[in-house]
């Protein structure tokens, strides 16, 4: 939906004779004390895919803002191309539009929510919302209705009439959003939109966005300093560091595999369980820690070495046939139903005879709930239903501290 | 020789100024004449009529209502505008001074600070807006008012008469002219200050120039121009009394006239007139600037 090709910004008097310096592989301090300028945002790359979350994480003054500020161009980019891709329209040079384009591209394309929230104080709450259909000249009563109707969405209908100043920061964030929505421009760009929340505010407010996303369908560029944001929000994630971005992967990617030092420190404080899944902290079946230990009518049966009392005993299709300890025959049942089954009453004994299986998506916090209702390892599966690996103590302990497994050390 | 020179010395560095003597004088006589001669047929031609028929259509409406209408209107106006205690502050005034029997000159004076506020609102609003987009011109005019606001009132009234003749038109343009810089400034004071982060919402939604102006940038600059504007009434207010001496009619009359002949007492409930309605017009244009939407602030402020 946006391309995103080695934009630079450069603040200061004389912005392209940076460029060459830039070039040479001068560092941004340098380049600073040398000039005078300052390099707000170095050679950025990245594609905005159509439906998907993008996050941005970054230290502050890593040149989060303005990079969000090119992509509509508040502020004027000094190198590279931003385009947009659409559909109907094919791609068009946002970095080539004249002021009336760029217009029109602002009214119908985009629209952009603050981190400190910016709405307009001598506006009621509706009017606020609605500020976006006023300047298109849209008809006052069915802007009106539609306002309302974006209001009533993110839970502040009865606020309509009220003043922005009447609102406490969290409801005003949410006019912010809904001003955004009111325009129905398929890219939301959000600037730290929830930095500025007090944090049971902030999750609630992630949440409620992640939901709107899949409602309603748009593509979102969002900007966070809070790695567990980015990794809770974004389907994708960049990590820019100087000016620079340093890193793009889900986070997953980035949690299990930091390519700097950079973004090892942050990964060393972000919260795994809701990021890592069951299919990077799988130990392979079969793999080199399990052995065979007898075929019988087409089913096979593996053992891990040391624990050779559990067998799992697998079909010529891959699919799981049955778990034996001792001999004896245990239940199996899938994660997600047992996780329903507990979740009014999640202190319980772990069973011993009672294995589950999980999807290889499953992230980490499911699977130690899990845990609490069964003692034994987990069993792994594809979306076939074909058995990848199995998730013991081990594997979970090491997936919270190490947050990386098999996968992500070989990848 | 050396004597000469030597005892010429203390002399220059204590007293220089009999060296050069400047006509400026004469240069100021010539500037009025000539500016006279060459613009007096045309500002009597041109400037002259709309002030007059402002202010006629003023007076004849001002004095057309009857007085008891106009008191229940002067009560709603500063009701409306501030609290009911603005409201009933401004009736009793009006009362006392009705009272008094200076009604007629209230009522003058009244048509005579509302023409020059409105031709000071239509010439210092655009040029207020003008300074705050353009740095350049805000440079030219900064000095201009400067001399506008620091030349003594009193001056404004020759070239006034030379230009305009007496009565209650030069009295106008003179106190158009001196009330007009405090608007002028703090439209464009109030446009500068509006925060930059409003300005960027209303650009990342699509606004033109012309509608983050009007939508954003004024509305929220209303409560400095209205500051602007209360000081722009009371300026107008203390000039069109000194222009009583021009001819211009009104309270500033009933003072002039009653100094003149030694009539303390008249001169006193004159003076009183100007004091109280000068109370009434601060307040009520106070009010409005602090009900002004724009006057909110958000929480994240
Ligand atoms: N208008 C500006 N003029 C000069 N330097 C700026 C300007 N805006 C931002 N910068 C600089 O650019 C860098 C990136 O800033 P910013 O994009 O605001 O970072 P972030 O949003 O990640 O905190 C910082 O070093 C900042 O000082
Ligand atoms: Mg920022």
């Amino acid at each position: 939906m946006i391309r995103v090709e080695g934009i630079t910004k450069v603040f200061g008097p004389d912005p392209q004779s940076v460029l060459p310096l830039l070039e040479q592989g001068k560092s941004k301090s340098e380049i600073q004390a040398e000039t005078g300028h300052v390099v707000g945002v170095h050679n950025a790359s990245f594609t905005l895919k159509t439906n998907q979350i993008f996050a941005i994480m970054g230290l502050s003054g890593s040149g989060k803002s303005t990079m969000i500020r090119c992509v509509n161009r508040l502020i004027e980019p000094t190198a590279g191309k931003i385009y947009l891709d659409d559909p109907d329209q094919g791609a068009r040079d946002v970095t080539g539009m004249n002021a009336e384009q760029l217009r029109n591209m602002r009214r119908r394309d985009m629209s952009m929510v603050f981190q400190h929230f910016a709405l307009f104080p001598h506006r009621t709450v509706l009017s606020n919302v609605i500020y976006g259909l006023e300047i298109q000249g849209k008809d006052r009563g069915e802007s009106e209705r539609t306002g309302q109707t974006t209001l009533e969405m993110v839970g502040l209908g009865e606020w309509s009439a009220s003043y922005p100043e009447e609102l406490s920061g969290g409801m005003q964030q949410r006019v912010g959003l809904a001003r955004a929505l009111a325009t129905e421009a398929r890219i939301l760009l959000m600037d730290e939109p929830f930095s500025a929340l007090d944090p049971l505010i902030r999750v609630q407010m992630q949440q409620e966005l992640k939901k709107l996303q899949s409602d309603l369908g748009r593509t979102i560029l969002f900007i966070t300093h809070d790695l567990d944001e980015a990794m809770h929000i974004g389907d994708q994630i960049a990590i820019m560091e100087g000016g620079e971005i340093v890193q793009i992967g889900t986070p997953e990617e980035i949690l299990v595999n930091p390519r700097t030092e950079y973004v090892a420190r942050f990964v060393e404080q972000a919260d795994p369980t809701g990021v890592i899944t069951a299919h990077t902290i799988a130990m392979h079946l079969p793999g080199p820690r399990f052995h065979t230990v007898r075929e019988d009518s087409g089913v096979t049966y593996h053992a891990r070495k040391g624990y050779e009392d559990i067998e799992y005993g697998i079909d010529r299709s891959d699919k799981l046939h049955e778990v034996l300890i001792n001999g004896n025959k245990v239940a199996v049942e899938p994660l997600a139903k047992i996780l329903e089954q507990h979740a009014s009453s999640p202190f319980i004994r772990p069973r011993d005879d009672l294995v589950l299986t999980c999807q290889r998506d499953a992230v980490l916090r499911e699977l130690l709930r899990g845990r609490v209702c069964s003692a034994l390892p987990m069993i792994v599966t594809n979306a076939d239903g074909g058995v990848e690996g199995i998730i013991d103590e081990a594997e979970l302990i090491s997936g919270i501290l190490e947050k990386r497994g098999e996968v992500g050390a070989e990848a | 020789m050396v004597d000469d020179i030597s005892g010429l010395f203390p002399f220059l560095v204590l007293n220089p100024f009999d060296l050069i003597d400047l006509p400026a004088r004469d240069w100021a006589n010539d500037l009025v004449n000539w500016s006279v001669a060459i613009f007096r047929d045309a500002f009597r031609a041109y400037v002259s009529p709309p002030v007059r028929a402002v202010m006629e259509a003023f007076q004849w409406v001002l004095s057309t209502i009857p007085p008891l209408l106009f008191l229940v209107l002067i009560f709603v106006a500063g009701w409306l505008a501030a609290s009911w205690k603005v409201g009933l502050f401004a009736l009793i005034t009006f009362l006392l001074l009705g009272f008094m029997g200076i009604w007629d000159q209230l009522i003058v004076t009244l048509s005579l600070v509302a023409t020059a506020v409105v031709f000071s609102i239509l010439l210092g609003l655009p040029l207020g807006i003008v300074c705050s987009r353009s740095d350049r011109f805000a440079a030219i005019m900064r000095p201009i008012l400067d001399i506008m606001q620091t030349t003594p009132p009193f001056v404004y009234l020759v070239p006034a008469v030379m230009l305009f003749g007496i009565g209650n038109v030069p009295g106008l343009i003179a106190t158009i002219i001196f009330s007009m810089p405090p608007i002028i400034r703090l439209t464009n004071l109030g446009i500068r200050q509006v925060g930059a982060q409003y300005i960027e919402a209303a650009r990342a939604f699509g606004s033109t120039p012309g509608q983050i102006l009007w939508k954003v940038q004024f509305p929220l600059a209303l409560p400095t121009i209205m500051a602007g504007l209360n000081q722009t009434i009371m300026l107008s207010l203390s000039m069109v009394v000194i222009a009583a001496i021009i001819g211009a009619g009104g309270l500033g009359l009933e003072v002039y006239a009653g100094l003149e002949r030694l009539n303390i007492g008249q001169a006193f409930v004159g003076g009183l007139g100007i004091v109280l309605l000068a109370m009434v017009l601060d307040r009520i244009t106070q009010g409005l600037g602090e009900k002004a939407p724009g006057a909110r602030k958000t929480r994240s402020d």
